[in-house]
């Protein structure tokens, strides 16, 4: 499948990698829709890709919302015509360990709560599945070529601190595998579905942190610096033009390993 | 260029080397993009139908009407609840202006 001409919808396409990877695709000369909760984060991007002279439109909408996905996918049609690539960038974080202790007693001072486990669950897993079912239903629909793309990250293998986040992001990683053998033996021959797990990235969230701690982050990655979101963008390109790349998940990370030496 | 109102937004439609470009104005003054670089090659007689179309879309307003999903029931012990489907043809979006709609007292 060639980008150029191609319609690609881009949930959390208003920041880090989900803009990077709008304006790799409208520098290549596809049509796009950006998805992002908040306005002025669109306005940015749409009037970025303008000004490449691309072909964009930009719409509010909450994916853990199914009429929110509905609105999204419907007005990519109303635009352009039809749909071809879906990126499920949008994603929150929100740290912390499932137990914590009080260090005097010893005894549980504190659990992580709901409100840190059901947005974190809600966005980066039901909201990829969401966008990833609308836009697939579309496609078969429409009977255009297509591809899906779920973002997982190097943390799906368990990253402590993080259970809601890796937790989700595993099933994203794994999302490809089911949802592709589900088109074959539905007969789905016209979309195809893949994984990007991104490692330590250079979003406003990494570059923006205490930089002591993101030099010990680093001190874990071969390449020696952290992921740029183009390069995660670029590797998503190569997966449209490259039909051969289908139901996996890929990682771009630099080459990170555990302490002494073993790859994660 | 071609301004309307529409779910008391005021919306501005403008044609640049053959693409329309639509941005929006809330009645608080905020301000929008919808889209840029649009409907290339589309007839000119079309392109007012084709923007309003895209805006209803993107900015449903009013209420919906939404068909319970009998098929599905949530039971919580014996007591059985019918939630909402938003996948039920009956799921429409309210596509008038927001001014014919009964204001809330």
């Amino acid at each position: 499948m060639e980008i150029k001409g191609s319609v690609a919808v881009i949930t959390g396409g208003g920041n880090g990698i989900g803009e990077a990877v709008a304006k790799y695709f409208a520098q290549n000369g596809a049509k796009v829709v950006i998805v992002d909760m908040a306005q002025k984060n669109i306005d940015r991007v749409v009037k970025d890709i303008q000004g490449m002279g691309g072909e964009v439109i930009g719409v509010q909408a909450n994916v853990t919302s199914e009429a929110d996905t509905a609105k999204f996918i419907k007005a990519a049609i109303e635009a352009f015509g039809q749909i071809n690539i879906a990126v499920s960038c949008a994603g929150i974080i929100r740290d912390g360990t499932m137990l914590s202790l009080d260090k005097e007693t010893g005894k549980v001072n504190r659990k992580m709560g709901l409100d840190k486990w059901q947005p974190v669950i809600d966005t980066n897993l039901t909201g990829t599945f969401l966008t990833v079912r609308d836009a697939a239903e579309a496609m078969v629909n429409g009977g255009w070529p297509g591809l899906l793309v779920t973002i997982s990250s190097v943390n799906k293998v368990g990253q402590v601190g993080q259970l809601n986040y890796s937790s989700a992001k595993v099933a994203d990683a794994l999302l490809p595998k089911i949802v592709v053998g589900e088109f074959l033996m539905r007969g789905i021959r016209n979309v195809r579905c893949v994984g990007i797990a991104p490692g330590y990235t250079a979003t406003p969230m990494l570059t923006g942190m205490n930089q002591e701690a993101l030099k010990a982050i680093l001190a874990d990655v071969h390449l020696g610096r952290l992921v740029d979101p183009n390069e995660i963008a670029r590797l998503i390109g190569h997966c449209v033009e490259n039909e051969a790349i289908n139901a996996t998940t890929l990682e771009i990370t630099g080459g990170l390993c555990y302490p002494g030496g073993i790859a994660k | 260029m071609t301004s309307f109102t529409y779910n008391d937004m005021e919306f501005s439609v403008e044609e640049g080397q053959g693409r329309w470009s639509i941005t929006y104005r809330t009645a608080e003054g905020k301000t929008g993009v919808v889209g840029a670089g649009l409907f290339a090659g589309v007839p000119a007689d079309e392109i007012e139908a084709r923007v309003r179309a895209l805006i209803k879309t993107v900015f449903p307003v009013g209420v919906r009407c939404v068909g319970p999903d009998v098929a599905h029931p949530l039971m919580i012990g014996d007591l059985k609840i019918v939630p909402p489907d938003v996948t039920h043809p009956n799921f429409i979006y309210w596509d008038k202006d927001s001014s014919s709609s009964p204001k809330q007292l």
